[in-house]
């Protein structure tokens, strides 16, 4: 059973020592040159970082993702009782317009708040 | 038909959400007010509809069992869908008078309100791992955006915030334990769960880590120490009706997924095979919390931060209820369990309501100062406060003190010893005593320095009505306990 994982732990142990060993070995194997500005730099060898990190986004994506995830996954809901639509019958069908009625209703309220609208 | 009728209260409450939710947004010109009022019969009518099931019988209805074990309509459900609305229908009123005083008007509120009680009695009625994990989830995330309701206000950001994160962090723990427990038997109902444990195939190591999480996440829910921490902060940062909702609705819906858990899945004789199990756990966290909860709260200079810290005393009580029921004469724990969470609903909405009617706009009365001569000055908002805090300490005739009553007399009389718990209890109820006593020496006692600003009482007829409900609530189940401890007996929990 365990054996089965011998090419996994091997790996972790090729990369552990690969790391490490690379790790220690950088100091000792280059040229000494002290710290300058340059140097201390968090990309030293990377593009110059500009403009800000804070960059702020629209609310209206957030709004346009959650409504996308909260409908999508309602969705889901409709394909097991498509499956047992028959066995399901009459109550299956109550329940499940039931259920999308509810739905609608939310599609009205966010449409009606204005959540669908791009350009305000 | 019978699921129908067997779900009444949760439809009435679905579509009386649904009904405020487009009124709300078509008709935005309409008093807020009118809101409160729909939302608070909505929640009424969701308490009666659950009172004519009960009287109906839920064994009879044709049909009932059909969501079994999804969601169970049994008595102990309905009891606790009872306790619920009626708590959620105290809320709306006090956001009735709350919301426009402080300028935090919007309809949302009592939409959030309604869909996270429905929340609140699914996970009463949830019998099975899944339903209980989506009745918690539609419970917290409405109380989340509640608490974050005061936008302006870096407190309640900051309160949200934590609540979010750490109410994600519990549920996370206890997905996971419901996960190992589904691994080790093979169930996710409850009821499957308690009969494979029974049978003793299940890994005994997989069990344990499985319960860990699982009260380690129950705990967090219904914020007992060393799981408190979001509590203070979440209270005190939330606007009042939201605080008010949080410490009665949410925490006696926690409190009956916690009594469902573990009395059905991990019940007593299918964890004897392991130690005493949970009881042994939950005895030390119940001390920890009673004794932490009151030591701290009388150090507490904003009074809602006290009833903050007095949420987290009285859940310790409970807990010493809920540790009992593990013994053979568990039933009745279990009762004095659900009759302490209703008479603690009535008592703590009575008092956040007095809370808030103490304020006004731009000058939220929140210190010991604020209530500095209110006693004198308003006396109608200083006399229903005093008699909420009495009922708070457990002081005869008001319903704290039969709900203290009730479970430490089950737990006495509860085979094996719990009687070291219930000393403990006893002396902590007196330190509990100090800190509601100084608010009424404040009010009644102090007068305002001079020159402090004296806070004046805010006037509505929203929040004047739900004080009379509480004080009436209060009286009544403090003067003939006894009808509704009856009740409470008949209604056991079942997988």
């Amino acid at each position: 059973m365990l054996a089965t994982y011998a090419p996994l732990f091997l790996l972790f142990a090729v990369a552990a020592v690969l790391v490490l060993g690379l790790f220690f070995a950088t100091p000792l194997l280059g040229a000494k040159v002290p710290p300058n500005a340059e140097k201390m730099l968090p990309f030293e060898c990377g593009a110059e970082t500009t403009g800000s990190r804070h960059v702020k986004l629209s609310v209206k994506f957030y709004m346009t993702a959650i409504l996308f995830v909260v409908f999508d996954v309602e969705a889901i809901f409709i394909y097991p009782w498509a499956i047992q639509f028959r066995t399901l019958g009459w109550v299956g069908l109550a329940t499940m317009t039931g259920f999308l009625a509810t739905l609608a209703l939310a599609l009205v309220y966010c449409w009606k708040k204005g959540a669908l609208e791009w350009e305000h | 038909m019978g699921i129908l009728l067997a779900t009444s209260p949760l439809l009435i409450v679905a579509l009386g959400a649904l009904l405020v939710m487009l009124v709300e947004a078509f008709a935005p010109k309409l008093q807020r007010g009118e809101l409160a009022w729909a939302t608070a019969v909505t929640l009424v009518g969701g308490a009666l509809a659950s009172a004519s099931v009960w009287m109906v019988g839920t064994v009879g209805i044709p049909g009932a069992e059909a969501l079994a074990p999804y969601l169970l309509t049994d008595r102990f459900a309905l009891f606790f869908d009872f306790t619920i609305c009626v708590g959620a229908a105290l809320a709306a009123l006090l956001a009735g008078g709350y919301l426009p005083e402080h300028g935090i008007e919007r309809g949302e509120f009592y939409v959030l309100l309604l869909w996270s009680t429905l929340g609140a009695m699914m996970l009463a009625g949830a019998g099975d791992l899944l339903s209980l994990f989506i009745g918690l989830e539609t419970l917290s995330l409405g109380v989340y955006a509640m608490t974050a309701f005061r936008r302006a206000s870096p407190r309640s950001t900051e309160a949200a915030m934590k609540y979010f994160l750490l109410g994600s962090f519990a549920a996370a723990l206890l997905l996971y334990g419901g996960a190992l427990l589904y691994g080790a038997t093979g169930h996710t109902d409850l009821a499957g769960i308690g009969q494979r444990i029974a049978e003793g195939t299940a890994s005994p190591v997989l069990l344990l880590v499985a319960t860990a999480l699982i009260v380690a996440g129950l705990a967090f829910k219904v914020s007992a120490v060393p799981f408190h921490a979001w509590t203070p902060d979440a209270y005190e940062g939330a606007p009042t009706p939201a605080t008010a909702f949080m410490a009665v609705v949410v925490k006696s819906a926690a409190f009956a997924m916690m009594l469902r858990v573990l009395t059905v899945a991990l019940g007593a004789k299918a964890t004897s095979s392991w130690g005493a199990g949970w009881s042994t756990v939950l005895a030390p966290i119940a001390v920890a919390t009673m004794t932490y909860a009151n030591l701290v709260a009388g150090r507490q200079s904003s009074v809602k931060r006290m009833l903050a810290y007095s949420s987290i005393a009285h859940a310790g009580y409970v807990l010493v209820g809920v540790a009992a029921t593990v013994r053979s004469s568990g039933a009745e724990a279990q009762a004095a369990v659900l009759f302490y969470l209703l008479a603690y609903t009535v008592s703590t909405a009575g008092a956040f309501g007095a809370l808030v009617l103490a304020g006004s706009r731009g000058a939220e009365s929140v210190s010991y100062e604020d209530l500095a001569g209110l006693g004198r000055r308003h006396p109608a908002v200083a006399l229903p406060f005093a008699l909420f805090l009495f009922s708070l300490a457990g002081v005869p005739p008001t319903a704290g003190f039969f709900g203290k009553f009730y479970l430490f007399r089950a737990a006495m009389y509860a085979e094996g010893s719990f009687r070291w718990l219930v000393v403990i209890a006893l002396l902590n109820s007196v330190v509990g005593a100090y800190y509601y006593l100084r608010v009424l020496v404040f009010m009644y006692m102090r007068e305002p320095a001079p020159g402090a600003p004296i806070a004046k009482p805010m006037k509505s007829a929203y929040v004047t009505a739900a004080l009379v409900a509480c004080a009436l609530l209060v009286l009544a189940l403090g003067l003939a306990p006894g009808a509704s401890l009856d009740l409470a007996l008949l209604a056991p929990a079942r997988g």
